[in-house]
């Protein structure tokens, strides 16, 4: 027979009160999920199912009509691409220089803080000011881009960087990764911190070359830092908006149009609220899974590693 | 009370004080005095930020005027405007007057939500003497919702020190243009300052070249679905600017330039032309120091004409709270007094008559301000500018359909072909 658990042992009255207190104190959190976020998940659903153009008092009721509408659409593939190049890139880069920097960086003491904020300041710019700086620095005209490349007989290689539909998404993907690098340097350079030295040791006493040591031994270690950088740049990826609408609004003719500008130009250009808003919800929908699932394994890797 | 519900009662308060907090909104910071109606008035925000003092210093004399009727002005950027207008007017935390496109899909929308104030009766109560043409603009089923803004051409601007340098007098005609261009760009200058990269400027570049090929009336058929987008004229002008730019008329990279961009091409020097709008003309005049001429983009046979919009006028909230204040108001900004103000200090030009000839008018803008007088009176033909009528669909199919032709994505016959789509839908 197992013992009576202590709640079991306790007085009835006890009991109630540490009930009533439970639900007190969730209380201000349960009003603050519900507020900020059911109520406004539940009115985007229903939102969606209607042909709201933000004015009409009272809107038609479509049902899934605009979630088929969506499925047909000729515009949201090419956008969904444009996201799918932005998940893979936009995640790989900033984690793949970012780590290669924080190794750089890790026994360096001269001057570290120096380069940890100069690395950082990027991430903590607002994106319209990293978007209008990296504009002109692509302008066609005036920019030091072209300028650099003229200088030194690479005239071929100069074009409008935002406006020629073969470099304009990869042009602000660049400056999407030089604005995240930073912040992957400085998480994972705090990680490295916690690496344990005698194994690196032994595992050089043992002949395995730089790259065996960073695989096998610090990766492991930084793992669960890792797949929580991971999963916030890969997530990102799915709801990237605001560096694309300002370096170019989703053009020249929809070449950078991701699903967030897509859903933002039906919302508020086409005024398509409703419209806009499934495709919202889509992308909220698509994103989950992958912040699930990295989710889940980072606190199996901690768990083992807790073991 | 016991302790239990002193603390569920803190909670709660707790909670509810976290929601009021986020959820209530922020006082106004105009404080009216006793009996004082404040009217909030919002803008676009202005192309010279030194604008909206000088509109603020010209409310203050309203205000004088009308002890008792505080206006609180706030200027919004378009875009902003744009997607917090309609919800600001229906929850009724909008503002009383605010300055907003005339069009179907500006103002024409809001007044098929209820959302704007009928002002037929305070028209033929206050003998607001608003051109015909544009009162048209502004009535939707035979009720007149708003005041038309100030009215604006749009041409090609250029460089008359430089043209006389080269020794190219003002093109009379297609043939003369193109001429001219060629002749531009082998002496190292680029021919068109056209930028693309916002999108909007190809709804004047093709206004401007389907008025001048197939007339206002022309225009007006096509946007009325009278005539087919797919036709001839519409390919052509299409063709045209694709056409330019092959030629290498145009800058290198036009999708890859703001409006902004362009238009510093054509201050310095490195553009000879600027097709845009007479808005512009305050800006042209401050940064210049060579002579500019005006003109319509020319036609095949002739020197064209040019195309006309009516910019952004003030609208009345249907949920003011004073409407009464804000009609004064309103009579205020349609007085003549104040038009005459407009023109010489913003350099607008106001969609009722004006007497001109004692101010101080920057010649390029007496210029635009005789061409819609004599248009208003029927003397002479504008044509559309087709973004301010054409449907948000249209307007976003037309601009797609300019980069890619600039980009070489699609053919003028594929472009045709999709506004063609647009405009049925």
């Amino acid at each position: 027979m197992n013992p009576p658990t202590r709640s079991h042992s306790a007085p009835r009255v006890t009991r109630r009160a540490q009930a009533r207190l439970g639900v007190a104190l969730v209380a201000p959190l349960l009003a603050f999920v519900t507020v900020f976020f059911l109520f406004p998940l539940g009115n985007a659903i229903y939102y969606s199912m209607l042909d709201y153009n933000g004015v009409d008092p009272s809107p038609a009721f479509v049902g899934l009509g605009n979630f088929v509408e969506l499925a047909t659409d000729p515009a949201l593939g090419p956008a969904f691409m444009n996201n799918i190049i932005w998940i893979v890139l936009g995640t790989a880069a900033p984690v793949v220089i970012g780590l290669s920097l924080a190794l750089l960086m890790w026994t360096v003491r001269r001057a570290s803080t120096l380069y940890r904020v100069a690395l950082f300041i990027p991430y903590i710019l607002p994106a319209v000011a990293a978007g209008v700086v990296w504009s002109w620095i692509y302008d066609p005209m005036r920019g030091w881009l072209n300028q650099l490349l003229r200088s030194v007989g690479l005239d071929a290689l100069a074009t409008g960087w935002l406006g020629n539909p073969n470099t304009a998404l990869c042009a602000v993907l660049v400056t999407a990764v030089w604005a995240t690098t930073g912040f992957v340097f400085v998480v994972l350079l705090s990680s490295l911190r916690n690496v344990d030295a005698e194994l690196l040791d032994a595992a050089r006493m043992d002949g395995a070359n730089s790259l065996q040591r960073v695989w096998y031994i610090v990766l492991p270690q930084i793992m669960p830092v890792f797949l929580m950088i991971v999963t916030l740049t890969l997530v990102g990826g799915f709801s990237v908006f605001d560096i694309v609408f300002i370096m170019t609004g989703g053009g020249p003719s929809n070449a950078t149009e991701v699903l967030g500008t897509y859903a933002y130009s039906n919302a508020f250009q086409l005024n398509r609220i409703s419209y806009g808003t499934a495709l919202a919800l889509v992308i909220t929908v698509l994103a989950i899974p992958f912040a699930v699932a990295l989710n889940r394994l980072q606190r199996r890797l901690s768990f083992q590693e807790s073991v | 009370m016991t302790s239990r519900h002193s603390l569920a009662a803190v909670a709660g308060l707790g909670a509810l004080a976290l929601l009021l907090s986020g959820c209530t909104p922020a006082s106004s910071t105009a404080s009216s005095g006793k009996g004082d109606s404040t009217l909030r008035y919002l803008v676009e925000q202005q192309e010279d930020p030194e604008f909206l003092p000088m509109i603020e210093a010209r409310i203050a004399k309203f205000e004088e005027r009308n002890p008792g009727i505080l206006i609180e002005i706030d200027a919004m950027p378009f875009d902003t405007m744009r997607t917090v207008l309609q919800t600001q007017l229906q929850s009724g935390d909008g503002p009383d007057v605010f300055n907003w496109g005339s069009g179907p899909t500006f103002a024409g929308s809001l007044a098929d939500a209820g959302l704007l104030y009928d002002l037929t009766e305070s028209y033929e109560k206050n003998d607001w003497q608003i051109y015909d043409f544009a009162k048209d603009r502004v009535t939707v089923d035979s009720k007149i919702i708003g005041v038309p803004g100030d009215i604006e051409t749009v041409g090609v601007y250029y460089n008359k020190t430089m043209f006389d340098d080269l020794g190219i007098d003002q093109p009379e005609n297609l043939g003369e243009l193109e001429a001219a261009a060629a002749n531009i760009k082998q002496s190292g200058v680029i021919p068109f300052a056209v930028s693309d990269q916002e999108g909007w400027q190809a709804g004047h570049l093709l206004s401007m070249t389907l008025a001048s090929r197939v007339g206002s009336q022309g225009v007006a058929d096509l946007i009325d679905g009278k005539a087919s987008w797919t036709s001839p004229e519409v390919i052509e002008s299409l063709a045209l600017w694709a056409g330019f730019n092959d030629a290498g008329y145009l800058p290198e990279f036009p999708t890859a330039i703001s409006y902004d961009g362009g238009a510093a091409l054509f201050y310095s020097e490195e553009a000879a032309m600027l097709p845009t709008g007479s808005w512009f003309i305050p800006e042209v005049e401050a940064n210049t120091d060579f002579e500019v001429g005006y003109i319509p983009f020319p036609s095949e046979d002739g020197a064209g004409i040019f195309t006309a919009g009516l910019g952004s006028g003030p609208l009345v909230s249907a949920n003011t709270d004073n409407p009464e204040a804000a009609i004064k108001f309103i009579d205020f900004l349609v007085s003549e007094e104040h038009g005459q103000w407009a023109v010489e200090n913003l350099g607008t030009i106001p969609a009722f008559p004006i007497e001109t000839k004692d101010l101080e008018v920057l010649p390029l803008l007496a210029q635009v301000i005789e061409d819609t007088a004599t248009f208003a009176a029927g003397s002479s033909d504008l044509g559309t500018n087709i973004d301010v009528v054409a449907s948000d669909l249209f307007n976003q199919t037309m601009y797609d359909g300019f980069q890619a032709l600039f980009t070489g994505q699609k053919t003028p016959e594929q472009v045709a072909e999709e506004l063609e789509v647009a405009a049925r839908n």
